[in-house]
């Protein structure tokens, strides 16, 4: 079904936050799911699947140890998309010191990919992400693509290496809409429901200083 | 003489003052009917589809200069125990959707069985507003039964209420798969905030009027009778009622950008009057004559509610001060302006002041109208943290936007006693008790104070010189409100400096402000947490919308009332 870009967004941001991300991390998500949406990814699938992988696990277990390391890697042995890209976004100035970045282990390595659209805005460069299969390209307006569909469903990338400056061939301009398949919106709206508090007749009430007839 | 400049976010992003803020020149009701009537828009009703029983449907088209677009309204026949205002009711008197463009038969075919149902059904990328509106019962029986008897309804009885119809949703952006902001927002005519939402208003009003006419024609019909036709007067005095719930307080915290380039917007145009050296004598007398008609609306304005009835009498011996000053000054010295607004600073209440504040604009449309274009916000640019930021710089930063919250002791219950979350029905965003509720773990982050305290304090112990991207890494719980203080250190406006969550919070104050915007008046407060408002009384009709009555509408014509 057609869905629109702020639909994506706030169901994901939700579904995030049900499935134990801060708040914060929360708002990366969603904003990363609605870039890979516009771009025609399955950014709703990748999302859900992430969010079942690491469901309410602590977030420190799968961040990177430190952001001066050589390789950042995390003490569970798989890092978190979500949380490795937020990280390379607040390090940007350092992206472009060091040329690149490289990370291990880097669960669903597409969902890492719109956070260097954040890092390239930020520098006015182009930033790069690779593994194997796959190298995208973006300015943080287009995207170039050039990878199999498996690596971009890739699980876990051994290496993912983001460097900048990159070069930009091939663009891809994004939608301003999605289809997203049904089975992946069910399960993000099952992680929204935790955060919803059950309604009582006495919320309904109190809570939103209302009654209930309106025929005056 | 030194510049004056911008009035301080200290000051400014209070509750008490945004729940006290008016309507001015740079609402965004009065931002489109500006452009609608200077770009000479063109309206027809192209379909009225409705029985006597008040079913049915109607389509009504605005041409543009490039685009048109249809505001299609299906009208049912609700019974009384549905009639709910509440987000949470599932059934309307009316709903509506306005369409990018002319709708065929299969557009209205297929919203038939979407928009009546409203949340439970879907829209698309041709639908920008998807809305509905309730009766006020007691007017509207008045109005179909005196046009149907043959006389014109009772100007007292118009007057206490306002409106015949009162929206309790209008959904925009994306909502319900319908299209996105940022599928429109290049259209010169959407560049303004809200204007997709205050353009379907604007027609519904029409409808509405039609509507009842309609109603009061079938009934006299069944007599054997002719109805009367309402008087254009009349019809012109209504506006469309609104009720707003406590839904939208969070808006203004979760769009702190855009909240920023509103306030930002309007305080830029206070500051440029301000500065003006001398006024001319057109523009003293218009602005005096804006007085006198303004007066009227003041004097209209109801509610029964005690905190409004309060800022009521305040309001009004505050324009009786005003009326003295100007007795006394005649605006005829140097910086007239900002003369007039510090003795209201010092004099008024701040009901007053923001009153005076928005008044003072309205002689100076070609100096204060272009902040309009600044209003909408692209959250692109600001949604990224600057992780390179030092701690020190952050402290620095929270100390100079919260302050107040770093002071506060966030372990006293009465700080902290109410708590923001979502229920489950519809999604409705709630306030509840902390301490009395198990609502705590589903809190939505809409007390920034408390947050940024919390992060001040977090941070106590890390030095000045590491960076922002190390803490975030160590604390992402804290990620949220750092953005956030980030956000406000390059849009002043754009947080609200006070407590959201204490046992003293006025959600009102919060919807207040955002329907000042939006050009609403005659606030009316149900509770703490909800309120009525009228939009567009007074405005002309579409069909009648020209470049002279296009820009002070919203003052009442001082003859007008006196017959």
């Amino acid at each position: 079904m057609s869905h629109s870009l702020n639909e994506i967004e706030a169901m994901s941001k939700r579904a995030a936050r049900g499935a134990g991300l801060s708040w914060g991390l929360a708002e990366e998500a969603a904003k990363g799911t609605r870039w890979l949406s516009s771009f025609g990814f399955p950014g709703t699938e990748l999302l859900a699947e992430l969010l079942n992988l690491n469901d309410r696990i602590p977030a420190i277990d799968v961040s990177p140890v430190s952001l001066r390391a050589e390789v950042w890697h995390a003490p569970a042995r798989r890092m978190s998309p979500l949380i490795a890209g937020a990280s390379l976004s607040d390090c940007a100035a350092r992206l472009l010191e060091r040329g690149k970045i490289t990370m291990e282990n880097v669960s669903l390595p597409l969902l890492a990919v719109p956070f260097m659209g954040g890092a390239a805005l930020r520098l006015g460069l182009p930033v790069a992400a690779e593994w194997e299969g796959a190298r995208l390209a973006t300015d943080g307006k287009r995207l170039c693509v050039q990878a199999s569909p498996e690596a971009l469903r890739l699980r876990q990338a051994p290496t993912l290496v983001f460097s900048a400056p990159a070069e930009m061939t091939g663009q891809q301009e994004p939608l301003l809409r999605a289809e997203v398949c049904e089975d992946s919106w069910s399960q993000l709206e099952k992680f929204a429901h935790r955060t919803f508090a059950p309604a009582t007749e006495e919320s309904r009430l109190k809570g939103a200083g209302a009654g209930v007839s309106d025929n005056d | 003489m030194n510049e004056i400049l911008c009035r301080d976010p200290n000051t400014v992003m209070r509750l008490a003052r945004l729940g006290s803020m008016h309507q001015s020149r740079l609402s965004f009701m009065r931002v489109l009917t500006r452009r609608l009537a200077r770009e000479q828009w063109r309206f027809e009703q192209t379909a009225f589809e409705i029985d006597e029983t008040g079913q049915g449907h109607a389509v009504y088209t605005a041409h543009g200069p490039e685009r048109s677009y249809s505001l299609i309204a299906f009208a049912h026949d609700l019974p009384p125990e549905k009639r709910s205002d509440r987000v949470i009711a599932e059934a309307w008197d009316a709903t509506f959707t306005l369409f990018d463009g002319v709708p065929t038969a299969d557009d209205i075919d297929r919203l038939s069985r979407n928009i009546p149902v409203q949340e439970a059904g879907r829209v698309s990328g041709s639908e920008l507003s998807v809305s509905r509106a309730n009766r006020s019962v007691r007017l509207w029986e008045h109005v179909v039964t005196a046009l149907a008897s043959g006389v014109q309804p009772d100007r007292a009885q118009i007057d206490a209420v306002g409106y015949l119809m009162r929206t309790t949703a209008v959904y925009g952006s994306g909502k319900l798969g319908a299209a996105d902001r940022e599928m429109i927002a290049d259209r010169p005519e959407f560049r303004a905030p809200f204007q997709v939402e205050m353009l379907s208003v604007y027609l519904t009003r029409w409808f509405v009027m039609d509507l009842v006419q309609h109603m009061a024609n079938c009934r006299a019909a069944a007599t054997g009778t002719t109805a009367a036709k309402l008087d254009i007067e009349i019809a012109r005095s209504m506006g469309i009622g609104n009720s707003t719930g406590l839904g939208m307080a969070p808006f203004l915290l979760n769009h702190p950008v855009l909240f920023n380039n509103w306030v930002a917007a309007r305080e830029r145009a206070i500051q440029t009057v301000r500065n003006i050296a001398e006024a001319s004598p057109e523009d003293v007398s218009l602005f005096r004559g804006l007085v006198e008609r303004s007066k009227i609306t003041i004097a209209k304005w109801h509610s029964d509610h005690p905190i409004q009835i309060e800022k009521l009498a305040g309001l009004r011996s505050d324009v009786a001060k005003t009326d003295h000053y100007l007795e006394a000054h005649a605006l005829t010295g140097m910086n007239p302006w900002d003369g007039l607004y510090r003795w209201a600073e010092d004099a008024l209440t701040v009901e007053g002041q923001e009153w005076i504040a928005s008044l003072m604009l309205e002689p100076y449309g070609a100096l204060v109208d272009g902040y309009a274009e600044e209003m909408s916000a692209d959250n692109t640019a600001t949604f990224r943290i600057s992780g390179a930021m030092t701690i020190g710089d952050l402290r620095g930063l929270l100390h100079e936007i919260y302050s107040w919250a770093i002071e506060t002791d966030w372990q006293a219950p009465q700080n902290k006693a109410r708590a923001w979350y979502v229920s489950e029905e519809k999604l409705e965003p709630r306030l509840g008790e902390r301490f009395e509720e198990p609502i705590e773990e589903y809190e939505q982050p809409l007390a920034p104070g408390r947050d940024a305290a919390m992060l001040y304090r977090a941070l106590a112990h890390w030095p000045d010189e590491a960076q922002v991207a190390e803490f975030l890494l160590r604390h992402p719980e804290h990620r949220h409100v750092l953005r956030r203080a980030q956000i406000v250190g390059r849009a002043p406006y754009a947080e609200i400096r006070d407590n959201t969550i204490s046992d003293r919070v006025l959600p009102i104050d919060m919807l207040r402000c955002k329907l000042s915007f939006f050009g609403a008046t005659q606030f009316d407060p149900r509770s703490d947490r909800w309120v009525r408002i009228c939009m567009y009384g007074n405005a002309p009709l579409p069909f009648e919308l020209t470049s002279e009555n296009a820009e002070f509408w919203v003052f009442p014509n001082l003859q007008e009332t006196a017959a």
